[in-house]
């Protein structure tokens, strides 16, 4: 009976050592066997997915009847808690099996270090499109500090880096309520107070007309807040200027500021939202809503700038809305000098798809990279910036490119679109391809339809029309798209495209800028939405304090180093593409 | 409840301390009870179910049966201490990574040795202390303000008590211990759909033209720390009072017969019975909680915290996770964190010590 209770308490001992041993790593070293051609799921860590588990829908059944794989996307926008998903995931000696991450700060240098990235160079025969792009492979090569084929960038293209890279309109340049503009009278806009004048105007417009005085002219959001608030980062870009780390630099390399610069750009428009929010025409959640509750907003109508081409016209320019002549459109602001990125012929570096070392069947995973960066692939998987697969939601008529009926309608408010059987079923925006890792730029030229990737700028979608576009074109001295105003008007400021990743720091250094960057953005809250102008000089005499404090001088200096590297780099290939 | 038998029956067994008696010195802490309980059953009652195979084993090994027994018992405790050791030893090598430059994915045996780098870092320059110094001071202050209300808990409980109708008592308590179990993020988004600047609290009094522009509830730093009181009040008292419910239905009937026979009335009962009863278990509890006073949580100042209140309301946890899991500085975080155990490990000891100088019982 003793020995009896005695075993079972060396049992019970055993059995909890044993269970806290299954607490440890288990190392399995990929043995690297010969690809038998089954089915097998690909665990993809994605750093730009916004969507996390398998991939469903047609864009599933393509990766299935093309390679036999379900792609499993590990999602950290998705899991949340910043960098800890990519901090516990490669401590622990494997990513994934394929890796879409970023290579700034030393990372792409570390991954290569710390062997979680495989070099591709045995498996490349036969892969044409990898070789295509052998610059941007030598490009990554060289961000990581070692030879070989570490993987491809984001985005990469064969157009001249000179010519602007966003297609029909550049990213960040006012976008306003046209609708509401045009009952204003189309006052003139001559300057940013004068903007606040119209945008008044507009909101007292609008809450008449909607009945409602939760309507806002202005209305931004802190999801994205890094360096300083990302709501005045983009609009600093409606000037020319391009923000890296705390720095700003004028796309045409004439001029270079941080957050902290007195009356610099960034101060300047912390102070004009200041004004704006004096006037009543920022939204008292600003604060504190994220992207969703922005975007439910602005889709319903209650917002009435967008500071970006993607929030205004994507969510509320349906189909329907238009043929009133009611939605958003770029502002004839006098003053604006939207920044434009020039094509990157090695990609943006800032990205890149590589394979996990502890990856199995790797020959298959290479063929699936190689595929993605071939026409094909740009079509299935980079759906939003291109026209989506051909057959589907287009096909070729007359030499061209021309959305089929099917394409056309889940161009806008494609929500509940259903697929057709053969192409896999299901609603179509459910099984977009949810890697969200544009391989080749939208805007380049497909060699097979001597046309661009993105339907935007086929001459069979250029010809359509409707009264919201005909009336914005009337008083936009009959332009057709955004580019076509701002360029007869020498408005855009092009900073030719060179592949850039931000340079490695010390982790002493980017612990002191971890501090600075909280410090600077609760300054600029606090600023934007002061009550008074003494509140608003507090706070940005606290900001100036507090960074310098910490240490701002030190990061400036790196700042300006990196942005002066990049614009040397910049200048460099626009003398060669001359 | 469990824990109230456990003390029970603990003090039956090693004749320590009789919950009736009021004797300081035999007063014995419920927690202190029920670790008797566990840890030294009555050695005789084991050895007289098997004293044969006892002595038998016992003269083998030259051990008397009470040694070979103490083994034996020592064996039972062994599990416990694995766990112990592994949850709460084991993971002590963590320091080890804030003398590195650790930025996963390099594993530590790559990384660079810095020495102290990081401690001097949190004393490098003046903004960095007043940071540090700001971030003590909302712990300090959040968690002084817990301490200080931290009789709410014992007056709702004899409130609770007292109130005769038992399905209003029932449904009290539930309401009350409900919220202990909605999360944090939850939590917040009530207060969001409360008093956000667009919610409900801000509509209504706008309709009603009480206010032209709405009161900023959540995002401003003002009253910060009893705004987090309130919440985690609405959140932990019925939670909090059912250790002293336990220990009130444990307190003997004849203290409140022999006080109505002298002519108490209930308040008078209340004072000089049903407090005193209480104290014990509210001392150990306040004990428990000053050792905690760093660790006061960070998830409710995580999901309330935001550019307006952050200064008030980052307290150690908080600015640890910020700067740890914020951006990748694992090395500095682990360096803040080891200041906190130690300070942790002092504020123990001053309190135990004093609890042993003014009422003679402690902890360890």
């Amino acid at each position: 009976m003793k020995f009896k209770k005695f075993s079972g308490v060396v049992g019970l001992m055993t059995v909890v050592s044993l269970a806290l041993a299954g607490c440890g790593a288990s190392s399995s070293e990929a043995v690297n066997t010969k690809d038998d051609g089954k089915l097998i799921t690909v665990d993809v860590f994605d750093s730009r997915a916004n969507y996390q588990g398998i991939q469903k829908g047609w864009a599933a059944k393509i990766f299935k009847d093309k390679f036999n794989v379900k792609l499993n996307i590990i999602a950290p926008n998705v899991a949340g808690g910043g960098e800890t998903l990519f901090d516990t995931r490669s401590a622990a000696g494997n990513l994934g099996d394929i890796v879409i991450t970023t290579t700034g700060g030393g990372r792409m240098k570390k991954l290569v270090k710390a062997g979680l990235i495989s070099d591709m160079t045995p498996y490349l025969k036969g892969m044409d499109n990898i070789k295509k792009f052998k610059k941007s492979s030598d490009a990554l090569a060289k961000i990581a500090g070692k030879n070989g084929v570490w993987g491809l960038g984001m985005g990469v293209s064969t157009s001249s880096p000179t010519k602007p890279s966003e297609g029909v309109e550049p990213q960040d340049e006012p976008y306003i309520r046209w609708d509401y503009y045009r009952e204003a009278g189309y006052p003139e806009i001559k300057d940013m107070d004068q903007f606040l004048d119209v945008l008044k105007q507009m909101q007292d417009i609008a809450r008449k007309d909607q009945k409602d005085d939760k309507v806002y002219a202005i209305s931004m959001f802190k999801d994205w807040d890094g360096s300083g608030m990302a709501f005045v980062q983009h609009m600093a870009a409606w000037f020319g200027y391009a923000n890296q780390g705390s720095a700003f630099l004028k796309a045409d390399g004439t001029d270079e500021q941080t957050v902290l610069t007195k009356d610099g750009i960034y101060q300047k428009i912390l102070a004009w939202l200041h004004k704006a929010q004096t006037m009543g025409l920022v939204d008292p959640d600003s604060s504190s809503q994220n992207w969703d509750k922005l975007h439910d907003k602005v889709t319903n109508g209650k917002v009435l700038l967008s500071p970006f081409s993607f929030l205004g016209k994507p969510s509320f320019n349906s189909g329907e809305r238009k043929a009133k002549g009611v939605g958003f459109a770029l502002a004839p602001l006098q003053t604006m000098r939207p920044y434009s990125q020039g094509f990157i012929n090695e990609g943006d570096l800032s990205y890149f798809i590589g394979i996990g070392s502890k990856a199995k069947n790797k020959q298959r995973l290479v063929k699936i990279i190689n595929w993605l960066y071939s026409p094909e692939g740009v079509y299935a998987s980079s759906n939003g910036t291109t026209a989506g697969p051909k057959g589907l939601t287009w096909e070729m008529k007359d030499g061209q490119p021309v959305l089929s009926e099917f394409g056309e309608k889940v161009q806008f408010a494609s929500e509940g679109v259903e697929v057709p059987a053969q192409w896999g079923g299901g609603i179509y925006a459910d099984g977009i391809c949810a890697l969200n890792f544009p391989t080749i730029a939208p805007n380049d030229i497909d060699p097979e339809t001597k046309q661009t990737y993105n339907s935007f700028l086929w001459p069979s979608e250029l010809k359509k029309t409707n009264p919201l576009l005909s009336d914005w074109s009337k008083h936009m001295d009959g332009a057709k798209t955004e580019f076509e105003y701002l360029n007869k008007h020498k408005m855009v400021m092009v900073q030719a495209g060179v592949p850039y990743s931000a340079p490695e720091e010390n982790s002493a250094q980017s612990a002191r800028r971890t501090q600075i960057n909280s410090a600077v953005i609760a300054a600029s809250w606090k600023a934007a939405l002061a009550n008074s102008q003494s509140e608003f000089d507090k706070e940005i005499k606290e900001m100036t304090t507090k960074a310098d404090g910490f240490g701002f001088k030190d990061i400036q200096k790196f700042d300006y180093a990196a942005i002066n590297e990049h614009m040397a780099m910049s200048k460099k290939v626009a003398e060669a593409a001359k | 409840m469990a824990l109230k038998h456990g003390s029970r029956k603990g003090s039956g067994e090693t004749g320590s301390s009789t919950v009736a008696v009021a004797a300081p010195r035999t007063q014995m802490s419920v927690l202190q009870a029920a670790m008797a309980a566990t840890a030294q059953p009555d050695e005789s009652a084991l050895n007289a179910n098997d004293p044969k195979q006892g002595s038998n084993l016992g003269k083998k090994k030259g051990w008397t049966p009470d040694k070979r027994h103490g083994f034996m018992m020592w064996l039972m405790t062994v599990p416990f201490l694995i766990l112990v050791v592994l949850f709460a030893y084991y993971p002590l090598f963590g320091w080890v990574y804030a003398f590195y430059d650790y930025q996963p994915p390099v594993p530590l045996s790559e990384s660079e040795f810095v020495g102290f780098q990081w401690f001097h870092m949190l004393w490098s320059n003046p903004t960095q202390l007043k940071t540090i110094g700001q971030v003590l001071l909302n712990t300090f202050g959040i968690s002084g303000l817990g301490i200080l209300t931290s009789f709410f808990p014992v007056a709702f409980a004899i409130a609770l008590n007292e109130i005769r109708s038992k399905w209003f008592r029932n449904i009290i308590q539930t309401l009350t211990t409900l919220p202990n179990f909605i999360s944090w993020v939850l939590v917040y988004a009530i207060a969001f759909a409360l008093f956000s600047s667009s919610g409900m609290v801000n509509t209504v009094l706008q309709d009603l033209h009480f206010i032209s522009k709405p009161v900023r509830f959540l995002d401003s730093g003002e009253h910060i720390w009893i705004k987090m009181l309130l919440w985690s009040t609405w959140k932990g008292l019925g939670w909090g009072a059912i250790l002293y419910l336990a220990a009130l239905s444990g307190i003997d009937p004849e203290l409140y017969e022999a006080a109505q026979v002298d002519g108490a009335n209930r308040w008078q009962q209340t004072i000089h019975i049903t407090i005193p009863q209480l104290m014990p278990t509210y001392i150990v509890l306040l004990m428990l909680s000053v050792s905690n006073f760093l660790n006061n949580g960070m998830d409710q100042y995580f999901v309330f915290q935001n550019a307006f209140n952050q200064e008030h309301i980052q307290v150690l946890d908080l600015y640890v996770y910020n700067i740890g899991m914020g951006n990748n500085s694992l090395s500095l975080a682990t360096a803040i964190s080891m200041l906190k155990s130690l300070v942790s490990v002092v504020l123990l000891w001053l309190v135990n010590t004093l609890a042993k100088r003014v009422r003679g019982t402690s902890i360890f």
